[in-house]
């Protein structure tokens, strides 16, 4: 009786071809560490799942939105709970799909007959980064603004068409309720929904042409031919090959445990990203973006101001049709890390730049800010009454957001007071601060500060040069 | 040609024909807000006398809450009257990538918390990634009152 239904079932419902095409299947035997793609799968339902019932409590409305985060977080029952959920898989997307991504670069993933796959892996890493933007600009706090303001200050610099994107975005030429309502839209409906087509396709895609084996990478494969052949014989050897389901989804697994276990460790251990002051235009609340982004953050701070403004618009089109052109131009017939020394190289290279870059955003987050704190007197050293005088006006002057004084405040803008290349005399210090050279970054106090302030900070200048370089 | 081929290219076209009848008035609904004519829209700072001559002072532009679509919050600027006849109002966009900028009295600069850029008063750009000064807004004097034009500016600032 029951076998009967099950058999009613799999026939009426046709369950039985997706049994024989997808779950039955033989796969050449992969590696452990080739489930990062099914990582991302679960990560993506995750996502799915608790970005629902997100959407049941927020309120995409200008005046709304951030109180509404704050109910979903403090006060519904474990909304917390989801919303860390939804936050750290996210970030964790973002990872495990840039690993996705390098391994494929490694191995030559893109090459014949997978440049479909590849194409649409494309559209779907440029899909999730996206998202991953717009999700933390809808919680409409200080950092979400201005994530938002720094991705459409990026999309203003193209030439032409920059400004006409921009009121496409922001639904007109200021951020307005539209503009929240278009990002709840393509954060929330379509984006998702392309996501989730695309995702679909892909593996369709990767169940047709199945991913990079083992064998594929020992010797060169010229054709399409060769490869499908060299690919069904791994599939059905009774050695090399193993069914998919479930041999092979128990075997690559681990880094899907492992993505689960880090998004529920870091929401019971830190909970969702806490909320900075609601969005306004005149908080001065100190903004930076997601962690994710960090090494984006480092690499536009760090180039020559000359480039910058192009840089924001090409850098990610050029991302894009590389990416892009990847398959057609690297017409090589060797696949695997191992056999594709350049390749290899530039994936180590790539590796150790996103993990250098998002270490130093986070060693110097380059903010020019008031220093808090007037500059330090090494020891050993007695201020006379004048020059302490100017060591307080240092402060109150702002010298300290640019200048240190022998490796004690400063943003290091200017140079180290106790590093100078020259000695100053007073009169030439006098000069320097009224009336600075011109082409050095530092403005002019002729007319804001009196005779005896001049005189106390040049006094401070003129004793703090003959500190030791550096203070221990 | 065949009737097969035929009947194909009937029902490629007829599905071109709905899918245009649904999909181009969704596109240019869609698009719309891009070729909106740009017209000045003037709102209002206060007072000018609330603006000390020869001083950087911050301000936010009022919003009447009745209007549609709704203003994302107040907007920040900065106005600056280096003497009796001038005045300048700042955006607070760093001119970089749009973080917004602090103004620091004592050195007199406007400093940005992203990657470090530093503005003079004049909207000069001194330090950091930036590579332009400044962007002012269209203003003007209202019975007293001190207003800029908000569409003076590109859309992102």
């Amino acid at each position: 009786m029951i076998r009967r239904s099950l058999r009613w079932i799999v026939d009426r419902f046709g369950l039985g071809p997706i049994w024989d095409h997808v779950l039955d299947r033989n796969v050449p035997k992969d590696p452990w560490y080739h489930g990062d793609g099914m990582a991302l799968l679960v990560l993506l339902t995750v996502l799915v799942v608790t970005g629902m019932l997100l959407s049941m409590g927020y309120c995409p409305a200008v005046d709304e939105a951030y109180r509404s985060v704050e109910y979903i977080t403090k006060r519904q029952t474990l909304g917390w709970f989801v919303r860390g959920l939804h936050y750290w898989s996210g970030g964790l997307m973002v990872v495990m799909l840039f690993l996705h991504l390098c391994r494929q670069l490694l191995n030559g993933g893109y090459k014949s007959p997978r440049e479909g796959t590849w194409l649409i892996g494309v559209l779907l890493l440029f899909i999730v980064l996206a998202t991953s933007l717009l999700g933390y600009v809808l919680r409409w706090d200080q950092r979400g603004l201005y994530g938002l303001k720094v991705l459409l200050t990026a999309v203003q610099s193209t030439p032409g068409l920059g400004e006409k994107s921009v009121l496409l975005l922001q639904g007109g030429p200021e951020v307005t309720s539209l503009t929240l309502s278009r990002v709840f839209a393509l954060h929330v409906v379509l984006l998702p929904m392309l996501l989730l087509m695309l995702v679909g396709y892909h593996l369709y895609l990767v169940i047709l042409h199945g991913t990079t084996t083992l064998a594929e990478r020992k010797e060169p494969i010229e054709t399409v031919e060769e490869q499908r052949e060299i690919y069904h014989e791994q599939a059905e050897h009774p050695v090399k090959g193993e069914v998919f389901f479930p041999t092979a989804v128990i075997k690559i697994s681990p880094w899907s445990i492992v993505s689960l276990a880090l998004a529920f460790g870091l929401t019971i251990v830190f909970g969702p990203r806490a909320l900075l002051a609601p969005a306004a235009n005149h908080s001065a609340e100190p903004v930076s973006e997601e962690w994710w982004f960090a090494w984006y953050s480092a690499l536009v701070a760090l180039l020559p101001p000359s480039i910058a403004p192009t840089f924001q618009w090409l850098f990610p089109m050029a991302v894009f049709i590389g990416l892009v052109l990847l398959p057609f131009v690297d017409r090589s017939p060797l696949r695997g890390w191992k056999n594709r020394p350049i390749a290899t190289t530039l994936v180590v290279l790539l590796v150790l730049s996103v993990l250098g870059l998002s270490w130093l955003r986070y060693q110097s987050p380059w903010t020019a800010q008031a220093a808090a704190a007037v500059p330090a007197t090494p020891a050993g050293f007695e201020l006379a009454h004048e020059a302490e005088q100017g060591r307080q006006l240092f402060r109150q002057y702002g010298c300290t957001i640019c200048h240190s004084v022998a490796g004690s405040g400063g943003a290091k803008i200017g140079s180290d007071l106790a590093q100078l290349d020259t000695i100053y005399s007073q009169t030439e210090l006098r000069q320097y601060i009224l009336r600075p050279p011109a082409g050095v970054a530092m403005p002019g106090y002729e007319g804001r500060i009196s005779d005896d302030e001049l005189e106390q900070i040049v006094a401070y200048v003129l004793v703090a040069q003959t500190f030791p370089r550096k203070q221990e | 040609m065949k009737r097969r081929t035929m009947a194909g290219l009937l029902v490629a076209a007829g599905s071109a024909v709905v899918a245009g009848a649904v999909g181009l008035p969704t596109l240019i609904a869609g698009l719309s807000p891009v070729w909106q004519p740009k017209q000045a829209t003037w709102r209002p700072l206060g007072r000018l006398n609330r603006f000390a001559i020869g001083k950087v002072t911050p301000a936010a532009v009022v919003i009447d809450r009745r209007q549609w679509p709704k203003p994302a919050g107040e907007q920040a600027v900065f106005v600056w009257r280096p003497n009796d006849g001038e005045i300048i109002v700042y955006s607070r966009s760093c001119t970089d990538l749009g973080c917004p900028l602090e103004y620091e009295p004592g050195s007199g600069c406007f400093l940005c918390p992203c990657h470090g850029g530093i503005f003079a008063q004049d909207g000069r750009r001194l330090a950091g990634p930036p590579q332009s000064p400044l962007l002012r807004y269209a203003n003007r004097i209202q019975d007293g009152v001190l207003e800029i034009d908000i569409a003076s500016l590109p859309p992102a600032a």
